[in-house]
């Protein structure tokens, strides 16, 4: 599915220049669900960045090939670019609220991606269902246009009656009930192709009252359930191809096993790949298939999870499962890593 | 058992007011809590976002007023020097003395640093407000030393510090006043794995060191099972179930805690797993009681849930049916939960 040779990522600071990715090789079968582990600042956020150019104007990828399904994408146009973000290859990231646009409902933000990559479906669907496309909201424009036409209207019809002409005020109180009148009129538009799609993937999800969520703001949502909007968005593209950087971080525990579960439940339903970005070793024995561990740039180590938990080969590897406290009292290893920075 | 603190029966209601600022419902953020916290220990308490945890430390240091119920402080912090045993009831002098005793580590290091203060002022401010102005240098350098930094980085901002090296600051800055008690509100989950374990070390060399009280709060069950020698598992504001930690871990009975030790998760992929059906409840509670909800009943989300599990092998428990108020029963010698009998 993805293949990752030699990836090498370099970030040009003022300090010099930081190797954040030096020679990563990575390979993600179809339909597994690959874990990623490693400490802070070790690149794994960084290899899904650079995988898919979302990198900020420092970093820059030096060398490696990436490919997608065959496809070599390294130098892909921005145009293929976007069409592979969302369409191919779906992202959820570890803070669901400031993914999400906190000024639009989620049923404008899932809409956008259908319109962007599922456009034929959504003429398909509107044909089918004899349903308007998009809801009709004709002679409406954007809100602050209509705010300004009605502030001119009313400022109007005020000058005229402090001059003692009321009767030139009479078109624009006109206007005005013009306005109130279409929004009377369009009170109950039927509901569009988009609607219902939206409100399919919110179900796909299982997101209760799909309909009453689509209209909310992502604030009026609680973690668990912006977290599920979140996946609803990177899965609205029919995308085949799943990267989650650490979905769960920001939940609590008993709300990240029913994440994990649904992207588990999806997984196999759709028979996607997944990459799991993640810090938690707990995690990703829960999860996962394989698992790659990441320090200071490269992997060092990657194996089957069953493999790397009961015989761990790096030294590294041993260092991290040793530290994590698994009952007993008994002292805590620490890893003995050198102190030098990636500088 | 040497207690150092009990609470009795302590609750915080927050009022939520409409735009006409009458109140229509009340937040129950702690709906009488009882609890011993034995002196040398480590005290933990754990439970989601939203039951209470970080109110309940707010209420120990009376950063809260409580709505009622009281703080009892024992001899060894009140020295019988203090007016009254009660934490509610001591004045602003009392009050300054009382919070020498107590030591807060919170959860972000960064958040909990004035980034304009050098690591000696800001290590040495609580030893200058409480007037202790002898000495201060040689002081701050113990401190440091204590937590295994030093001299060194005497002059230097807490921008120039790793995570882990900054969450050492806040422990010698929480120890510069030799209090008894330290409260540890989620001190390590900002930190990778190879650092939490340097902390949790450090942790527990101080406690051997200066015969110190812990209060953990966390959400992180490895964590806790560690460091923790009593243990109270809280929802919705109340203790659902409190035990020794072993105890706890070995024969849990409240089933909120079992599913919170089954959600952990672990390396043991065979695990029985018990999901939580549902969202974390809403802890505010309508005056008027047309509004309140039946809390037993299964809601919406739950049942797709439960039709979406079925047949997968996964035991599940519906949220609401948590909501309900079971008294207290105890289960052996010191194990207490929330459980129908």
């Amino acid at each position: 599915m993805l293949e990752i040779e030699n990836l090498k990522t370099n970030f040009n600071t003022y300090d010099g220049v930081v190797k954040a990715l030096d020679g990563v090789n990575l390979k993600i079968e179809d339909g597994e669900i690959f874990g990623l582990v490693g400490e802070t600042g070790s690149g794994k956020s960084v290899t899904c960045y650079s995988a898919l150019k979302l990198l900020p104007k420092a970093g820059e990828v030096v060398d490696g090939t990436i490919k997608l399904n065959g496809e070599d994408i390294t130098n892909a146009s921005d145009e293929r670019l976007r069409e592979i973000r969302g369409g191919e290859i779906g992202i959820i990231f570890q803070d669901p609220l400031s993914a999400l646009n906190p000024v639009m409902t989620v049923n404008e933000q899932i809409g956008e991606i259908l319109v962007l990559h599922q456009n034929a479906e959504l003429q398909k669907l509107a044909l089918e269902k004899e349903v308007p496309t998009f809801k009709s909201e004709k002679w409406k424009a954007s809100p602050g246009v209509e705010f300004t036409i009605m502030a001119f209207c009313i400022s109007f019809i005020s000058l005229f009656v402090m001059l003692g002409q009321s009767r030139f005020s009479l078109p624009f109180i006109f206007a005005i009930m013009l306005m109130f009148l279409r929004d009377y009129l369009q009170r109950d538009n039927p509901a569009s192709a988009l609607d219902l799609m939206v409100i399919d993937a919110l179900s796909r999800v299982k997101l209760p009252n799909p309909e009453q969520i689509a209209n909310s703001y992502p604030h009026e949502l609680s973690g668990g359930m912006q977290q599920r909007v979140m996946i609803a968005m990177a899965l609205a593209g029919k995308a085949k191809m799943l990267i989650a950087d650490e979905p769960t971080t920001a939940l609590d525990v008993t709300i990240q096993a029913q994440i994990l579960q649904l992207i588990k439940d999806i997984q196999k339903e759709e028979n996607m790949s997944v990459l799991l970005i993640t810090h938690d070793l707990g995690v990703v024995a829960e999860t996962c298939e394989k698992v790659a561990v990441m320090y200071k740039g490269k992997i060092v180590e990657q194996a089957t999870v069953d493999e790397i938990f009961s015989n761990p080969k790096n030294d590294y590897t041993k260092g991290l499962l040793e530290a994590i406290p698994k009952g007993g009292k008994e002292r805590l290893k620490v890893p003995n890593l050198e102190e030098t920075s990636v500088l | 058992m040497k207690e150092i603190l009990k609470l009795k029966n302590l609750k915080k209601y927050f009022p939520v007011k409409n735009s006409w600022g009458t109140d229509v419902a009340l937040v129950k953020a702690l709906d009488g809590v009882d609890l011993k916290i034995e002196s040398g220990k480590t005290f933990g308490i754990v439970g989601e976002s939203g039951c209470g945890k970080t109110t309940l430390m707010r209420t120990l240091l009376r950063l809260v007023e409580p709505t009622s119920g009281s703080v009892i402080l024992s001899e060894e912090i009140t020295g019988n020097n203090f007016s009254s045993n009660k934490l509610e009831e001591l004045a602003s002098e009392e009050l300054r003395n009382f919070r020498k005793q107590i030591g807060v580590v919170f959860q972000d290091p960064m958040g909990a640093l004035n980034p304009r203060m050098l690591i000696k002022d800001i290590v040495s401010e609580p030893l200058v407000i409480h007037g202790k102005t002898e000495n201060v240098r040689s002081r701050v350098i113990d401190l440091l030393e204590n937590v295994g930094l030093g001299e060194e980085h005497l002059y230097r901002y807490p921008h120039e510090f790793s995570g882990g090296q900054r969450q050492r600051i806040v422990i010698a800055r929480a120890l510069a006043l030799d209090p008894k008690i330290l409260v540890l509100d989620e001190p390590t989950s900002a930190l990778d794995v190879s650092v939490q374990a340097q902390i949790l070390n450090l942790l527990n060399d101080l406690q051997k060191k200066y015969d110190l009280t812990y209060i953990f709060i966390s959400h992180d069950l490895s964590v806790i099972e560690y460091m923790c020698d009593r243990l109270a598992v809280m929802y919705l504001g109340r203790v659902v179930e409190e035990a020794d930690t072993d105890e706890l871990f070995s024969n849990p009975q409240h089933p909120y805690t079992k599913a919170l030790l089954s959600a952990t998760p672990s390396f043991d992929k065979n695990k029985d797993k018990i999901m939580i059906l549902g969202d974390v409840p809403s802890p505010i509670n309508y005056l008027d009681e047309s509004k309140a909800k039946l809390a037993t009943e299964i809601t919406e989300q739950e049942k797709l849930e439960i039709s979406a599990i079925e047949g997968k092998g996964i035991e599940y428990i519906v949220r609401s049916s948590l909501n309900e108020v079971i008294p207290l029963v105890q289960i052996s010698d010191g194990h207490y939960a929330r459980v129908k009998q």
